[in-house]
Protein backbone atom coordinates (compact mmCIF):
# COMPACT_ATOMS: atom_id res chain seq x y z
CA UNK A 1 0.00 0.00 0.00
CA UNK A 2 1.14 3.20 -0.58
CA UNK A 3 1.42 6.01 1.49
CA UNK A 4 -0.21 9.43 0.68
CA UNK A 5 -0.79 12.97 1.08
CA UNK A 6 -3.15 11.55 4.09
CA UNK A 7 -0.05 10.36 5.92
CA UNK A 8 1.06 14.43 5.84
CA UNK A 9 1.43 15.88 9.09
CA UNK A 10 -0.28 19.25 10.03
CA UNK A 11 2.07 22.28 10.67
CA UNK A 12 1.58 25.59 12.34
CA UNK A 13 3.31 28.51 10.86
CA UNK A 14 4.91 30.82 12.82
CA UNK A 15 7.12 33.90 11.87
CA UNK A 16 8.75 36.81 13.75
CA UNK A 17 8.96 40.75 11.99
CA UNK A 18 12.02 42.06 13.73
CA UNK A 19 14.41 40.19 16.17
CA UNK A 20 13.00 42.39 18.94
CA UNK A 21 9.42 41.45 17.73
CA UNK A 22 6.96 39.02 18.87
CA UNK A 23 6.13 35.31 17.33
CA UNK A 24 3.11 35.72 15.32
CA UNK A 25 0.75 33.00 13.66
CA UNK A 26 0.41 32.93 9.98
CA UNK A 27 -1.20 29.55 9.30
CA UNK A 28 -1.54 26.13 8.97
CA UNK A 29 -0.10 24.00 6.10
CA UNK A 30 -0.03 19.96 5.22
CA UNK A 31 3.97 18.84 4.65
CA UNK A 32 5.35 15.36 4.72
CA UNK A 33 8.09 16.69 7.00
CA UNK A 34 9.86 19.68 8.66
CA UNK A 35 11.88 20.74 5.84
CA UNK A 36 9.31 20.62 3.21
CA UNK A 37 6.61 22.50 5.80
CA UNK A 38 9.55 25.18 5.69
CA UNK A 39 9.66 26.09 2.27
CA UNK A 40 6.20 25.64 2.08
CA UNK A 41 5.94 28.26 4.12
CA UNK A 42 8.23 30.75 2.85
CA UNK A 43 6.39 30.50 -0.60
CA UNK A 44 2.78 30.63 1.62
CA UNK A 45 3.40 33.23 3.34
CA UNK A 46 6.65 34.95 2.87
CA UNK A 47 5.95 36.84 -0.49
CA UNK A 48 5.13 40.05 0.34
CA UNK A 49 6.76 40.71 4.11
CA UNK A 50 9.06 43.69 3.87
CA UNK A 51 12.26 42.42 6.37
CA UNK A 52 10.53 38.86 7.69
CA UNK A 53 13.59 38.40 10.06
CA UNK A 54 12.61 34.62 10.81
CA UNK A 55 10.09 32.01 9.99
CA UNK A 56 9.26 28.37 11.81
CA UNK A 57 7.29 25.12 12.30
CA UNK A 58 5.72 23.69 14.54
CA UNK A 59 3.68 20.09 14.33
CA UNK A 60 0.15 20.36 15.39
CA UNK A 61 0.22 17.84 17.70
CA UNK A 62 3.34 18.98 20.21
CA UNK A 63 0.24 22.53 20.73
CA UNK A 64 -1.64 22.29 23.62
CA UNK A 65 -4.24 24.55 22.58
CA UNK A 66 -6.81 25.09 25.58
CA UNK A 67 -10.21 23.64 25.21
CA UNK A 68 -13.31 25.72 24.41
CA UNK A 69 -15.03 25.10 28.06
CA UNK A 70 -11.49 26.44 29.59
CA UNK A 71 -11.12 29.38 27.19
CA UNK A 72 -14.01 31.24 28.81
CA UNK A 73 -11.87 31.36 32.38
CA UNK A 74 -9.05 33.47 29.74
CA UNK A 75 -12.00 36.05 30.74
CA UNK A 76 -11.01 38.48 33.77
CA UNK A 77 -13.42 40.05 35.88
CA UNK A 78 -12.96 43.85 35.63
CA UNK A 79 -11.79 44.66 38.29
CA UNK A 80 -8.00 44.54 38.59
CA UNK A 81 -7.61 48.30 37.61
CA UNK A 82 -4.63 47.77 40.05
CA UNK A 83 -2.49 46.36 37.52
CA UNK A 84 -2.63 49.18 35.25
CA UNK A 85 -0.20 51.95 35.10
CA UNK A 86 -3.12 54.45 34.43
CA UNK A 87 -4.90 53.23 37.99
CA UNK A 88 -1.54 55.27 39.28
CA UNK A 89 -2.08 58.43 36.78
CA UNK A 90 -2.32 61.02 39.92
CA UNK A 91 1.44 60.06 40.73
CA UNK A 92 3.26 63.28 38.57
CA UNK A 93 0.96 65.72 40.02
CA UNK A 94 1.41 64.55 43.21
CA UNK A 95 5.64 64.58 42.76
CA UNK A 96 4.76 68.20 41.73
CA UNK A 97 2.71 69.06 44.90
CA UNK A 98 5.04 67.34 47.11
CA UNK A 99 7.64 69.12 45.95
CA UNK A 100 6.44 72.22 46.11
CA UNK A 101 5.43 71.74 49.30
CA UNK A 102 8.61 70.12 50.81
CA UNK A 103 11.38 72.48 48.38
CA UNK A 104 14.13 73.82 51.06
CA UNK A 105 13.05 77.17 52.56
CA UNK A 106 14.83 80.23 50.97
CA UNK A 107 17.55 81.37 53.90
CA UNK A 108 16.52 84.74 55.19
CA UNK B 1 -22.04 10.41 3.19
CA UNK B 2 -22.21 11.62 6.31
CA UNK B 3 -26.12 12.15 7.50
CA UNK B 4 -26.30 15.30 10.17
CA UNK B 5 -27.84 14.77 13.47
CA UNK B 6 -28.14 17.43 15.13
CA UNK B 7 -29.82 20.55 12.62
CA UNK B 8 -31.00 23.95 13.30
CA UNK B 9 -33.59 22.68 13.80
CA UNK B 10 -33.20 19.90 16.16
CA UNK B 11 -34.59 19.96 19.77
CA UNK B 12 -31.10 20.26 21.38
CA UNK B 13 -30.40 22.86 24.09
CA UNK B 14 -26.63 23.15 22.60
CA UNK B 15 -28.07 24.30 19.18
CA UNK B 16 -29.88 26.70 20.73
CA UNK B 17 -26.86 28.38 22.93
CA UNK B 18 -25.07 28.03 19.59
CA UNK B 19 -27.17 30.38 17.76
CA UNK B 20 -27.16 32.60 20.94
CA UNK B 21 -23.44 32.99 20.59
CA UNK B 22 -23.56 33.82 16.65
CA UNK B 23 -26.51 35.99 17.15
CA UNK B 24 -23.66 37.41 19.71
CA UNK B 25 -21.29 37.70 17.23
CA UNK B 26 -19.62 35.70 18.88
CA UNK B 27 -16.48 33.66 16.27
CA UNK B 28 -16.45 29.76 16.05
CA UNK B 29 -13.29 28.08 16.27
CA UNK B 30 -12.73 24.52 15.19
CA UNK B 31 -12.63 23.07 18.31
CA UNK B 32 -15.53 24.31 19.38
CA UNK B 33 -19.05 22.27 19.47
CA UNK B 34 -21.24 23.02 16.15
CA UNK B 35 -24.39 21.52 15.07
CA UNK B 36 -24.01 19.10 11.83
CA UNK B 37 -25.81 20.89 9.65
CA UNK B 38 -23.11 24.28 10.21
CA UNK B 39 -20.21 21.80 9.99
CA UNK B 40 -21.59 20.47 6.57
CA UNK B 41 -22.28 23.58 5.01
CA UNK B 42 -18.81 25.18 5.75
CA UNK B 43 -17.18 22.17 4.23
CA UNK B 44 -19.09 22.59 1.22
CA UNK B 45 -18.75 25.97 0.62
CA UNK B 46 -15.11 26.16 1.98
CA UNK B 47 -14.08 23.16 -0.59
CA UNK B 48 -15.68 24.70 -3.40
CA UNK B 49 -13.89 28.35 -2.79
CA UNK B 50 -10.45 26.67 -2.27
CA UNK B 51 -10.44 24.17 -5.15
CA UNK B 52 -12.16 26.95 -7.47
CA UNK B 53 -8.97 28.89 -6.45
CA UNK B 54 -6.36 25.70 -7.95
CA UNK B 55 -8.83 25.64 -10.78
CA UNK B 56 -8.67 29.04 -11.67
CA UNK B 57 -4.83 29.01 -12.40
CA UNK B 58 -5.23 26.95 -14.88
CA UNK B 59 -7.64 29.36 -17.34
CA UNK B 60 -4.94 32.31 -15.68
CA UNK B 61 -1.81 30.14 -16.50
CA UNK B 62 -2.58 29.55 -20.33
CA UNK B 63 -1.23 33.21 -21.00
CA UNK B 64 2.04 33.00 -18.64
CA UNK B 65 3.75 31.43 -21.48
CA UNK B 66 1.70 34.45 -23.87
CA UNK B 67 2.45 37.57 -22.18
CA UNK B 68 2.86 40.66 -24.49
CA UNK B 69 6.18 41.91 -22.39
CA UNK B 70 8.26 40.32 -19.50
CA UNK B 71 6.78 42.67 -16.95
CA UNK B 72 3.19 41.50 -17.63
CA UNK B 73 4.40 37.96 -17.33
CA UNK B 74 6.17 38.50 -13.39
CA UNK B 75 3.02 40.19 -12.73
CA UNK B 76 1.06 37.47 -14.00
CA UNK B 77 2.91 34.55 -12.49
CA UNK B 78 2.90 36.05 -9.19
CA UNK B 79 -0.98 36.41 -9.14
CA UNK B 80 -1.26 32.65 -10.31
CA UNK B 81 0.82 31.79 -7.21
CA UNK B 82 -1.13 33.57 -4.64
CA UNK B 83 -3.85 31.70 -6.16
CA UNK B 84 -2.60 28.38 -5.14
CA UNK B 85 -1.39 30.15 -2.28
CA UNK B 86 -5.41 31.32 -1.61
CA UNK B 87 -6.11 27.26 -2.43
CA UNK B 88 -3.59 26.02 0.45
CA UNK B 89 -4.82 28.31 2.73
CA UNK B 90 -8.59 27.24 2.10
CA UNK B 91 -8.09 23.82 1.79
CA UNK B 92 -6.65 23.62 5.33
CA UNK B 93 -9.73 24.71 6.63
CA UNK B 94 -11.86 22.84 4.83
CA UNK B 95 -9.88 19.66 6.14
CA UNK B 96 -9.73 20.77 10.02
CA UNK B 97 -13.50 20.56 9.61
CA UNK B 98 -13.72 17.04 7.89
CA UNK B 99 -11.30 16.13 10.35
CA UNK B 100 -13.69 14.27 12.50
CA UNK B 101 -15.70 12.81 9.80
CA UNK B 102 -12.44 10.91 8.90
CA UNK B 103 -12.21 12.64 5.71
CA UNK B 104 -8.69 13.68 4.25
CA UNK B 105 -7.58 16.25 1.14
CA UNK B 106 -7.07 12.99 -0.69
CA UNK B 107 -11.22 12.67 -0.41
CA UNK B 108 -11.81 16.08 -1.82
CA UNK B 109 -9.24 15.60 -4.69
CA UNK B 110 -11.07 12.24 -5.40
CA UNK B 111 -14.38 14.40 -5.02
CA UNK B 112 -13.49 16.74 -7.58
CA UNK B 113 -12.94 14.04 -10.29
CA UNK B 114 -15.82 12.32 -9.81
CA UNK B 115 -17.72 15.65 -10.38
CA UNK B 116 -19.43 15.21 -6.86
CA UNK B 117 -17.32 18.47 -4.83
CA UNK B 118 -18.33 21.84 -7.57
CA UNK B 119 -15.96 24.55 -8.51
CA UNK B 120 -16.92 27.67 -10.13
CA UNK B 121 -16.43 26.27 -13.64
CA UNK B 122 -19.00 29.07 -15.25
CA UNK B 123 -15.42 30.83 -15.37
CA UNK B 124 -13.64 28.14 -17.05
CA UNK B 125 -14.36 29.64 -20.88
CA UNK B 126 -11.87 29.51 -23.67
CA UNK B 127 -9.66 33.06 -23.32
CA UNK B 128 -8.44 33.29 -27.09
CA UNK B 129 -6.99 36.87 -27.00
CA UNK B 130 -4.64 38.84 -24.32
CA UNK B 131 -7.94 41.01 -23.93
CA UNK B 132 -9.23 37.70 -21.74
CA UNK B 133 -6.56 37.33 -19.94
CA UNK B 134 -7.06 40.93 -18.56
CA UNK B 135 -10.99 40.60 -18.35
CA UNK B 136 -10.42 37.29 -15.59
CA UNK B 137 -7.64 39.40 -13.84
CA UNK B 138 -10.38 42.62 -13.89
CA UNK B 139 -13.42 41.45 -13.63
CA UNK B 140 -13.77 37.40 -12.57
CA UNK B 141 -11.57 38.64 -9.68
CA UNK B 142 -13.53 41.56 -9.38
CA UNK B 143 -16.60 39.56 -8.73
CA UNK B 144 -14.78 36.94 -6.62
CA UNK B 145 -13.65 39.99 -4.39
CA UNK B 146 -17.43 40.91 -3.94
CA UNK B 147 -17.91 37.41 -2.45
CA UNK B 148 -15.11 37.51 -0.64
CA UNK B 149 -15.66 40.45 1.06
CA UNK B 150 -18.95 39.57 2.59
CA UNK B 151 -17.86 35.95 3.04
CA UNK B 152 -14.68 37.58 5.76
CA UNK B 153 -17.71 38.47 8.20
CA UNK B 154 -18.56 34.86 8.63
CA UNK B 155 -19.08 33.52 11.91
CA UNK B 156 -16.37 30.62 11.42
CA UNK B 157 -13.11 32.32 12.61
CA UNK B 158 -10.50 30.21 10.86
CA UNK B 159 -12.37 31.23 7.15
CA UNK B 160 -12.43 35.10 8.39
CA UNK B 161 -8.65 34.60 9.15
CA UNK B 162 -7.82 32.61 5.92
CA UNK B 163 -9.87 34.93 4.15
CA UNK B 164 -8.07 38.64 5.61
CA UNK B 165 -4.92 37.17 4.23
CA UNK B 166 -6.73 36.70 0.81
CA UNK B 167 -8.13 39.74 0.75
CA UNK B 168 -5.03 41.67 1.54
CA UNK B 169 -3.58 40.09 -1.51
CA UNK B 170 -6.66 40.13 -3.70
CA UNK B 171 -6.36 44.41 -3.45
CA UNK B 172 -2.78 43.69 -5.49
CA UNK B 173 -5.08 41.50 -7.64
CA UNK B 174 -7.98 43.72 -8.45
CA UNK B 175 -5.23 46.63 -9.41
CA UNK B 176 -3.16 44.14 -11.87
CA UNK B 177 -6.53 43.51 -13.44
CA UNK B 178 -7.04 47.46 -13.95
CA UNK B 179 -3.37 47.93 -15.15
CA UNK B 180 -4.32 45.97 -17.42
CA UNK B 181 -7.65 46.51 -18.91
CA UNK B 182 -6.50 50.95 -18.38
CA UNK B 183 -4.00 49.26 -21.26
CA UNK B 184 -5.79 48.15 -23.35
CA UNK B 185 -9.14 50.11 -22.76
CA UNK B 186 -7.42 53.28 -23.14
CA UNK B 187 -5.05 52.18 -26.20
CA UNK B 188 -5.53 51.73 -30.10
CA UNK B 189 -8.72 51.39 -31.72
CA UNK B 190 -7.80 47.56 -32.06
CA UNK B 191 -7.39 47.13 -28.72
CA UNK B 192 -10.69 48.50 -27.56
CA UNK B 193 -12.39 46.42 -30.13
CA UNK B 194 -10.62 43.16 -28.40
CA UNK B 195 -11.75 44.17 -25.14
CA UNK B 196 -15.14 44.97 -26.14
CA UNK B 197 -15.21 41.49 -27.65
CA UNK B 198 -13.94 39.55 -24.72
CA UNK B 199 -16.41 41.63 -22.17
CA UNK B 200 -19.06 40.39 -24.64
CA UNK B 201 -17.81 36.80 -23.75
CA UNK B 202 -17.53 36.53 -20.16
CA UNK B 203 -20.79 38.90 -19.85
CA UNK B 204 -23.25 36.15 -19.10
CA UNK B 205 -20.82 34.15 -17.23
CA UNK B 206 -20.19 37.02 -14.90
CA UNK B 207 -23.76 37.86 -13.74
CA UNK B 208 -23.71 33.89 -13.66
CA UNK B 209 -21.50 33.63 -10.88
CA UNK B 210 -23.60 35.13 -8.38
CA UNK B 211 -26.19 32.66 -8.35
CA UNK B 212 -30.06 32.83 -9.27
CA UNK B 213 -31.74 35.83 -7.92
CA UNK B 214 -33.99 34.99 -4.36
CA UNK B 215 -37.15 37.42 -6.18
CA UNK B 216 -38.15 37.33 -2.39
CA UNK B 217 -38.07 33.48 -2.26
CA UNK B 218 -34.87 32.73 -0.07
CA UNK B 219 -34.23 28.80 -0.06
CA UNK B 220 -33.42 26.78 2.51
CA UNK B 221 -29.95 26.40 2.00
CA UNK B 222 -29.56 29.80 1.76
CA UNK B 223 -31.33 30.69 5.01
CA UNK B 224 -29.46 28.62 7.24
CA UNK B 225 -26.06 30.01 5.99
CA UNK B 226 -27.98 33.50 6.53
CA UNK B 227 -28.85 32.07 10.36
CA UNK B 228 -25.57 31.09 10.95
CA UNK B 229 -24.00 34.19 9.69
CA UNK B 230 -22.01 32.07 7.02
CA UNK B 231 -22.57 34.36 4.93
CA UNK B 232 -24.70 38.15 4.95
CA UNK B 233 -26.03 38.81 1.62
CA UNK B 234 -28.22 37.64 -0.94
CA UNK B 235 -27.08 36.59 -4.56
CA UNK B 236 -28.66 39.45 -5.98
CA UNK B 237 -27.65 41.98 -3.32
CA UNK B 238 -24.23 40.90 -4.71
CA UNK B 239 -24.80 40.93 -7.81
CA UNK B 240 -26.21 44.67 -7.42
CA UNK B 241 -22.72 45.20 -5.53
CA UNK B 242 -20.69 43.77 -8.37
CA UNK B 243 -22.49 46.10 -10.85
CA UNK B 244 -22.27 49.18 -8.85
CA UNK B 245 -18.66 49.15 -8.78
CA UNK B 246 -17.75 47.84 -12.51
CA UNK B 247 -20.64 49.07 -14.40
CA UNK B 248 -18.91 52.91 -14.16
CA UNK B 249 -15.47 51.58 -14.95
CA UNK B 250 -16.42 49.24 -17.70
CA UNK B 251 -17.75 53.32 -19.29
CA UNK B 252 -15.05 54.89 -18.06
CA UNK B 253 -13.08 52.43 -20.22
CA UNK B 254 -15.20 53.66 -23.38
CA UNK B 255 -16.77 50.37 -23.69
CA UNK B 256 -20.38 49.15 -23.78
CA UNK B 257 -22.12 47.00 -21.14
CA UNK B 258 -23.21 44.32 -23.45
CA UNK B 259 -26.97 44.83 -22.57
CA UNK B 260 -29.04 47.41 -24.32
CA UNK B 261 -31.84 46.86 -21.46
CA UNK B 262 -28.98 47.66 -18.25
CA UNK B 263 -30.21 50.74 -16.23
CA UNK B 264 -30.10 52.28 -12.87
CA UNK B 265 -33.46 52.80 -11.24
CA UNK B 266 -32.78 56.00 -8.86
CA UNK B 267 -36.13 55.30 -7.02
CA UNK B 268 -35.19 51.52 -6.37
CA UNK B 269 -31.38 52.18 -5.86
CA UNK B 270 -30.98 49.44 -8.14
CA UNK B 271 -29.50 48.48 -11.43
CA UNK B 272 -32.32 46.97 -13.82
CA UNK B 273 -30.65 44.78 -16.50
CA UNK B 274 -31.03 41.44 -18.25
CA UNK B 275 -30.81 38.10 -16.30
CA UNK B 276 -28.38 35.57 -17.85
CA UNK B 277 -30.32 32.26 -18.62
CA UNK B 278 -29.40 30.50 -15.10
CA UNK B 279 -31.15 26.86 -16.16
CA UNK B 280 -27.35 26.84 -18.00
CA UNK B 281 -26.09 27.02 -14.39
CA UNK B 282 -27.92 23.53 -13.20
CA UNK B 283 -28.15 21.76 -16.44
CA UNK B 284 -24.40 22.51 -17.69
CA UNK B 285 -22.58 24.42 -15.62
CA UNK B 286 -23.28 22.40 -12.36
CA UNK B 287 -22.77 18.93 -14.39
CA UNK B 288 -18.94 20.25 -15.03
CA UNK B 289 -19.89 20.14 -18.70
CA UNK B 290 -19.18 23.95 -19.38
CA UNK B 291 -16.88 24.65 -22.76
CA UNK B 292 -13.59 24.04 -20.96
CA UNK B 293 -14.59 22.56 -17.46
CA UNK B 294 -14.06 18.87 -18.99
CA UNK B 295 -10.74 20.42 -20.23
CA UNK B 296 -9.46 21.85 -16.81
CA UNK B 297 -10.28 18.85 -14.78
CA UNK B 298 -8.17 16.71 -16.69
CA UNK B 299 -5.14 18.91 -16.61
CA UNK B 300 -5.22 18.57 -12.98
CA UNK B 301 -5.84 14.85 -12.96
CA UNK B 302 -3.00 14.78 -14.90
CA UNK B 303 -1.16 17.03 -12.34
CA UNK B 304 -2.22 15.06 -9.67
CA UNK B 305 -1.09 11.67 -11.25
CA UNK B 306 2.39 12.92 -12.70
CA UNK B 307 2.98 14.49 -8.70
CA UNK B 308 2.44 10.94 -7.06
CA UNK B 309 5.70 9.68 -6.96
CA UNK B 310 6.92 12.79 -5.37
CA UNK B 311 4.13 13.16 -2.53
CA UNK B 312 5.19 9.77 -1.50
CA UNK B 313 8.86 10.14 -2.01
CA UNK B 314 8.85 12.89 0.36
CA UNK B 315 7.21 10.96 2.78
CA UNK B 316 10.18 8.57 3.30
CA UNK B 317 12.64 9.88 5.34
CA UNK B 318 16.03 9.82 2.62
CA UNK B 319 18.86 8.95 3.10
CA UNK B 320 21.99 10.04 1.22
CA UNK B 321 23.05 7.24 -0.94
CA UNK B 322 27.20 6.86 -0.26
Amino acid sequence: MSKDVKDYDVYEVFSQKEPTGKFESQFSLLAPNADVALAMAQENFMRREEVPSNLFVVKRENIHFMPPEKRKALLRLDNKDYRQPSHYGYIPSKWRELKEKNAPKASV
Amino acid sequence: MFKPEITIHSDDPRVQEFLERIENGEKIEVDDWMPDDYRLQLIKLIAMHGISEIMGAFPEKEWVPKAPTLKRKLSLMAKVQDEVGHGQLLIRVAEDLMHPLGKTREDLIEDLFSGRLKFHNVFHMPAPSWADAALIGWLVDGAAIVTQKMLAHTSYAPYARALKRIILEERFHAYHGEDMVIALGDGTEQQREMMQDALNRWWPALLMFFGPPENGEIKSNQEINIRYKIRSKTNEELRQEFLDKYVPQIRALGLEVPDDNIYYDETKKQWVYTHPDYTYLRDVIAKNQGPRSQNRLNLRKIGFDNNEWVREALLHNQKAIS
